[in-house]
């Protein structure tokens, strides 16, 4: 139970509506121990950002299959150091280019998950930055 | 004690995580010395899926229009995994209407492991929350069976839902959670089914003390909300009138102070391996004197 007591947020902004990956996600880290809050679909970044606040959270991971990830990061990341919540660390997952990885770490992304990766090394990513 | 300053969201937020994980020690280090008077405390129960989640949604909705100074928090228990002890918190997918309202709260919880239907540290958020000047505190229980009958005594009014295809899972119900109810909602009452469910209801609860219990029906989009919220102002009132002790600090310390004591002894149990040892006698004095807290 390594995520014990961690809370997480997976969050779907945008509009895009496939859940699948969010909801995988989201098992794999009850799985790992987690408490795990789901948003449900189409969050705007405001609501989001209320959401993470609210719940206190470890962890924001948003899953993003839209192609705006770029946009919908920095949005989420400048409202949350707004909110005095810029600790929260950030995650973003989905259909995400390789040659975006670097901006969306420069704007404050801790990690980048593609259906690419393993649900076991997405976890360890995960573990390990919380820990 | 509503003011006009918005909530410090990200305090009480803060508050919550580090009361919810605090030793026996910290809680009363917190909250042990607080005057804060008690929030009126409404509780929503019933079987999982009946539509919990969904009605607090339009009841919240209801309480909170033209009341814009009010302080409402809600929190909402869901299961934890008994193999991993995570969990999946979801309520808050059906709680849409209310996201944005800027007198709400709203904390999703996990049980952690707790089987009464609620979490074994719910006095103690629920006190923290009255330290913030919340009017009142929703709470909705895990997706709940017969006989998880314990959140009759965190809150003031308990609100038991039955969805119409409840079926004979209702019988069960009879003798157990619905005893507790001071107010019964049958929901998604435009279903078939849900009228018969009701009369069915109404022609077998008992008079609690000297008041009839209301058999109301509700709709997820919002019918039969109104009368709900007004059947709960009824019985706060009633409450005031009749049992005014029940509204007290005092009345609640007694569960408060039980929770505590449960957790102390949970706590001591785990730690030292040798409590069990020698005769009966001999290791409940034991337990006895690790529970001094220090």
């Amino acid at each position: 139970m390594t995520l014990e007591k961690k809370r997480i947020l997976i969050a779907k902004p945008g509009l895009d509506g496939h859940d699948v990956g969010a909801k995988v996600i989201a098992l794999a880290l009850r799985d790992a121990g987690a408490e795990v809050i789901y948003t449900g679909l189409r969050r705007s970044p405001e609501q989001i950002v209320r959401i993470a606040v609210d719940e206190d959270v470890d962890m924001l991971g948003l899953s993003i299959l839209s192609g705006s990830h770029k946009e919908l990061a920095t949005s989420i990341i400048a409202r949350l150091r707004e909110e005095d919540a810029g600790d929260i660390k950030v995650f973003v997952g989905g259909t995400i280019p390789e040659e975006d990885f670097e901006a969306l770490r420069a704007e404050g992304v801790s990690g980048i998950f593609t259906s690419e990766m393993t649900i076991e090394s997405v976890i360890a990513e995960v573990d390990s930055q919380l820990s | 004690m509503s003011t006009d300053t918005p909530l410090n969201r990200r305090q009480i937020s803060r508050e919550l995580t580090r009361i919810a994980n605090a030793s026996v020690r910290d809680v009363l280090d917190t909250i042990g010395h607080s005057e804060a008077p008690a929030a009126f405390r409404i509780g929503i129960t019933g079987p999982p899926g009946g539509g919990k989640s969904t009605l607090i949604n339009a009841l919240v909705k209801d309480r909170l229009k033209n009341r814009s100074d009010t302080r409402l928090a809600v929190l909402a228990i869901d299961p934890s995994s008994p193999v991993s002890g995570g969990a999946i918190l979801g309520d808050r997918i059906r709680m849409d209407a209310i996201a944005d309202l800027p007198g709400l709260y709203l904390r999703s919880l996990s049980s952690r492991g707790a089987r009464n239907g609620l979490c074994d540290n719910i006095v103690d958020l629920l006190t923290l929350l009255e330290t913030h000047g919340f009017d009142e505190v929703v709470l909705e229980t895990v997706g709940v069976g017969q006989s998880e009958v314990a959140v009759h005594e965190v809150v003031d009014t308990l609100v038991v839902i039955v969805p119409p295809d409840a079926g004979d899972s209702v019988q069960t119900m009879k003798s157990g959670i619905l005893e507790m109810a001071d107010i019964v909602v049958v929901t998604k009452a435009d279903q078939p089914g849900a009228r018969r469910m009701a009369s069915d209801l109404a022609a077998v609860l008992r008079k609690r003390g000297d008041r009839d219990v209301p058999v109301l029906q509700t709709e997820a989009e919002g019918a039969g909300v109104a009368a709900l919220n007004q059947a709960i102002n009824d019985h706060r009132a009633w409450l005031a009138a009749n049992h005014p002790h029940a509204l007290t600090r005092e009345n609640r310390r007694r569960y408060h102070l039980q929770a505590l004591i449960e957790r102390q002894v949970q706590d001591a149990l785990k730690a030292k391996g040798d409590i069990t040892r020698g005769t009966l006698t001999a290791s409940y004095d034991r337990l006895l004197a690790a529970l001094r807290v220090k």
